[in-house]
């Protein structure tokens, strides 16, 4: 039992590191530029098929292959930024639209550029680390817990130490207000848009080897992140990360229980209970959305 | 003069127009034309909706709570058809009722995902219980509408010319009391919630009650269109309302603009054509949700006020008071 | 844009290939090239399946597997049926896996197109096709026989009878290695899944094997499986059973499985891209692995008893103009259209009703496993399935290889009523539907 416990608990580890990068750039995006990006689990799927393309058929090295994908994914971000939500940005709704057709195209692109089924990603490591014989943790998913780890941190400090992240936080918070202060919206916004789609591709890019890489593959992970995001308020980036961490231990330890149907019913369920009791999400503030 | 002329023929034209155009159609441009008929109710219904200023995502669950109402009415209680719809359009407002409690405490974006989370938890239960709800494969065999001879005329309702007009009769009944219901003080009502929340408050409206009675209005008439579907096609499941299909009722509002009251119609009638046939036509497969998308894209960023406002620009008329200004950004309002 | 990039990154894959078959997407549903065959008429069969969406992988490569086909067909002339030379055309429709579509897809194929026959995958998109066949008498096949009923006259099942071949596996597994004795199964909650989970809990009791767990169910929208194999092997089982598990999840349970320490036998229902899941776990993991989809070039296909044309050149032809897109899908469908075309040649006609007259008359058909006889009156409510022997695969140094072919009539006159409890707990018998 005790095996089981330890074994759930770090499936759950590592189900709330990949997941926390994800929201944490929805969260990012919604904060910066007030729309819901549809299309980020897309962003996601974009990452994993970079890996496709470069790892498995380039055969790439995988650490170079991952960098990539970042540049890759936060240069969709950029474009989705200059493309779409800059001239759509009176227009929250028209953005949100636009993402949805981003979604499709991005979607279709892949289906007729790789097929409709689903895509090899050659293992990078199959080294185990043995606990017991029933505790294991594969290597290649603590890569993906120590980068998430790495990367919030590196994302923290860049939010509280620098220029560009108080010029980020800044706009988040009052975009005009902002404005007046000499911040460049043009500029935040894009480098949000980077750093979001670029953390969702990034995730991408380190689970394509553990999980089914195929074009609908976004789709999951997005509801899951929407989730997230209200139960650690919208616009609030340790709340997403903090309800990450949440939603990934009730969905492991209820799927290793119960079964995986009623996980999903009592996420959905606890997302709205956190909606009803308090709107704003365990950490939003009522100002702020 | 003309110009009153033109108004004064408007509606017998249209009216002509819509019981010859099957006619001029391919059958499977029929079939497409009656899918089409139950999608405009349930667009215009989420317009009624969206007029207090709120958008749901789990407005197609509704229209779902709706077709599942009608057709285990029939297959359990034997409750005729034509009934057992206006029953699931009942059972639909209902739901939405009581969804109304929760979801109401909350605003903008709020209750844009809390209805999907509400919608979701609604389409998890369809799944989960095979009895009533058929699990992931839904209900089959759902009665259809009995046929009906009237004189010389007679409905065979697997037509689906004969079942486009029994749904165009009923949709434009639907449509005509939505209609009303807008211009009434209770729809004006609706516009001062979206635009003036706080006065209208100060001013003695109670906000909630308001924004609860359209949606309650609106999830009946989604319900309806559910039920229709329903008894048509024969067969529903879970899948028939996830989100992707909520995705293209938004997108159809939102391309075709809600201003007006023919905007959300005429986005579905255009995006529809657009999917079913055109692209069908010109023999995109795999591309075809390549190109839907890229018209999205192109048409909020070009035509931000929708495709009504190339209507409004031939018309020459100016919208409708109280129905115009910008979308506002939703952050604000939340 | 995107779509150049991508095609530059899979030109490893035979870019002519990938490129070939996008920029020809156009070509489903337009005639296919004329070529200089001596057939004089053409019939045109439709294919009403889902080409885009989260099922194409269920539709779009038995497509690919039929445009061989009737190129191979035409090839050679084309078809002699009723004296006259026919040329096949296949006419295709996207109908998304939604009811609406398929319904309003089978309307265009049979009153515009005008095809003889329409192949489906069935499921959802029957339900909404069904009035249609009613109204229509057209000829339809499904390869899910849980959409047959009494009522589905003119619906046939020709080419798998899923879920029931799967008691094979299990029946030759318990065979071969009678120490094991306790079984899991998990199974993704959809109606693939559900029917699989009775016919495997029946083979099992069947072989006197023991359940350790209730069957575990998961969302189809599972991403990540180590919660799902923590739970399956908490307890030692000998055997993990994952069910007819869409190859999405095969392939993580697996990779999950290895990394979490199981070592005991593991029996699906297929497994597709199995070469996949020996890079990614080992040979050693892998060896012994059962299911019950051959390569077709495999040796034991070429069998005297064996329906399907040539299925070692079939096989090398797909996967050169579709690389790593087989799986079970591609050569049904394929399958199907023989079966159909020796019935129009019997009927000498290519009209539906003659032809099913033809292909159901003396009870028995041809089936790519080896002939086979119309059943299915006890669980679906008429004979519309046709059911023989099924191969048991195993994988053996990498590579799977068919073990054996065993009877499902047989099994079933021994243990039917055991599949019957099973499948009424799990609300699948043709009476408990709808």
């Amino acid at each position: 039992m005790i095996e089981l416990l330890a074994q759930t608990g770090l499936n759950a580890l590592y189900a709330a590191a990949y997941m926390s990068l994800v929201a944490v750039g929805l969260v990012l995006i919604f904060g910066v530029m007030g729309v819901i990006n549809f299309a980020h689990g897309e962003l996601f799927m974009m990452g994993a098929y970079t890996v496709v393309a470069l790892y498995t058929d380039f055969q790439m090295p995988y650490v170079l292959v991952v960098g990539l994908a970042v540049m890759f994914v936060g240069a969709l971000g950029i474009f989705m930024e200059w493309s779409m939500f800059r001239p759509l940005r009176d227009n929250p709704l028209g953005g949100l639209v636009a993402s949805i057709g981003f979604l499709m195209i991005l979607q279709a692109a892949v289906s007729m550029g790789f097929g409709v089924r689903m895509e090899h990603v050659p293992p990078v490591t199959q080294e185990v680390i043995e606990f017991s014989d029933r505790v294991r943790l594969p290597v290649q998913r603590l890569v993906v817990i120590l980068a998430a780890v790495v990367l919030l941190a590196a994302l923290w400090a860049f939010l509280k130490k620098t220029r560009f992240g108080w010029a980020l936080r800044a706009s988040a918070q009052d975009r005009e207000a902002a404005a007046l202060q000499g911040i460049s919206i043009r500029q935040t916004a894009q480098i949000a848009m980077f750093i979001g789609a670029g953390l969702a591709g990034v995730a991408g890019a380190l689970t394509a080897p553990l999980i089914s890489v195929n074009p609908h593959m976004g789709h999951s992970v997005i509801i899951a992140a929407f989730i997230v995001i209200i139960v650690g308020g919208i616009g609030s980036l340790e709340g997403a990360v903090i309800a990450a961490v949440i939603y990934a231990f009730v969905h492991t330890f209820v799927t290793t229980f119960y079964d995986g149907v009623v996980a999903d019913i009592v996420g959905l369920s606890l997302m709205l209970l956190v909606l009803v009791v308090k709107p704003t999400g365990l950490f939003g503030t009522a100002d702020r959305a | 003069m003309p110009r009153s002329l033109i108004h004064v023929l408007a509606w017998p034209l249209l009216g002509v127009f819509l019981i010859a155009l099957p006619h001029v159609l391919s059958f499977s441009q029929q079939e497409i034309l009656a899918y089409l008929v139950f999608n405009v109710l349930l667009v215009a219904s989420y317009r009624l909706l969206t007029l207090t200023g709120e958008w749901s995502l789990g407005h197609v669950v509704i229209m779902g709570v709706g077709a599942y109402g009608s057709a285990l009415y029939t297959k359990h209680f034997g409750v005729p058809v034509p009934v057992s719809m206006l029953l699931g359009a009942g059972t639909a407002a209902l739901i939405a009722m009581v969804l109304s409690y929760p979801l109401f405490r909350m605003k903008g974006f709020y209750f844009l995902i809390g209805s999907f989370a509400a919608g979701e938890i609604i389409r998890l239960l369809w799944k989960r219980y095979r009895e009533p709800f058929g699990g992931p494969k839904g209900l089959k065999r759902i009665d259809p509408m009995p046929d009906i001879d009237i004189g010389i005329w007679s409905f065979d309702f697997f037509e689906p010319v004969s079942y486009y007009y029994f749904a165009l009769a009923v949709v434009a009944v639907c449509l005509w009391i939505m209609w009303r219901i807008e211009r009434s003080p209770v729809g004006l009502t609706f516009h001062a919630v979206h635009w003036q929340d706080n006065l209208a408050e100060s001013a003695g409206v109670n906000v909630r009650a308001y924004r609860t009675l359209a949606f309650v209005i609106a999830s009946g008439f989604a319900g309806l269109s559910g039920a229709l579907m329903a008894h048509y096609i024969g067969t529903i499941n879970p899948t028939s309302f996830d989100v992707e299909q909520m995705v293209f009722v938004l997108t159809w509002a939102i391309v075709g603009g809600t201003a007006t009251f023919y905007g959300p119609i005429l986005g579905c009638v255009v995006l529809t054509i657009l999917n079913e046939i055109v692209l069908r036509e010109m023999g995109f497969e795999q591309m075809r949700p390549m190109i839907y998308g890229l018209v999205m894209i192109l048409s909020v960023l070009f035509l931000p006020k929708g495709l009504e406002s190339i209507v409004q620009r031939l018309v020459g008329r100016k919208p409708a008071p109280g129905a115009l200004a910008e979308p506002t950004r939703m952050e604000d309002r939340a | 844009m995107i779509a150049k990039f991508f095609q530059k990154g899979v030109s490893r894959r035979k870019f002519l290939g990938t490129t070939a078959s996008a920029a020809g997407l156009g070509l489903v549903g337009s005639t296919l090239p004329k070529r200089a065959f001596a057939a004089d008429k053409t019939v045109k069969v439709g294919f009403l399946a889902p080409l885009t969406g989260p099922v194409a992988a269920w539709g779009k490569p038995g497509l690919d597997g039929c445009e061989i086909w009737a190129e191979w067909v035409n090839d050679a002339g084309g078809l002699e049926i009723g004296g006259e030379t026919y040329a096949v055309e296949f006419v295709g429709y996207d109908n998304e896996y939604d009811p609406a579509k398929a319904r309003a897809g089978a309307t265009k194929l049979i009153r515009e197109d005008g095809v003889k026959f329409i192949m489906m995958l069935g499921g959802d998109t029957w339900a909404g096709v069904e009035r249609v066949a009613d109204q229509t008498g057209m000829l339809f096949s499904t390869l899910l026989p849980s959409d047959l009923g009494p009522e589905t006259t003119t619906l046939i099942a020709p080419a798998e009878v899923h879920p029931v071949y799967n008691v094979t596996g299990v029946e030759w597994m318990a065979e071969q290695h009678p120490d094991l004795k306790t079984a899991v199964i998990c199974a993704q909650d959809d109606a693939l899944g559900l029917p699989s989970v009775a016919t495997y809990l029946a083979a099992f009791e069947a072989a006197g094997i023991e359940m350790q767990q209730e069957p575990l169910l998961f969302d189809p929208a599972t991403t990540d499986f180590a919660p799902v194999v923590t739970k399956l092997i908490s307890d030692n089982p000998d055997i993990v059973c994952l069910d007819t598990c869409y190859a999405d999840y095969v392939h993580p349970i697996v990779e999950q499985l290895f990394q979490q320490g199981y070592e005991g036998q593991i029996i699906s229902c297929t497994a597709d891209f199995y070469d996949q899941m020996v890079e990614k776990t080992s040979k050693e993991f892998m060896e012994g692995f059962i299911f019950q989809f051959p390569d077709f070039d495999d040796p034991e296909l070429n069998k005297d008893f064996i329906n399907f044309k040539d299925p070692n050149k079939f096989f090398e032809v797909y996967n050169e103009r579709h690389p790593g897109e087989w799986g079970a899908v591609s050569w049904e469908y394929a399958s199907i259209m023989d079966l159909w075309a020796a019935a129009a040649q019997k009927a000498g006609s290519v009209e539906p009703d003659a032809v099913l007259e033809a292909m159901t008359a003396d009870g028995s058909g041809k089936h790519a496993f080896g002939d086979a006889d119309w059943w299915g009156e006890d669980l679906f409510g008429i004979d519309h399935a046709l059911v023989g022997n099924w191969p048991v695969v195993r994988i053996e140094d990498g590579k799977a290889r068919i073990m054996a072919y065993k009877s499902i009539p047989e099994w079933y006159d021994k243990h039917g009523e055991l599949l019957k409890k099973h499948m009424a707990d799990f609300g699948q018998m043709w009476n408990q539907r709808g």
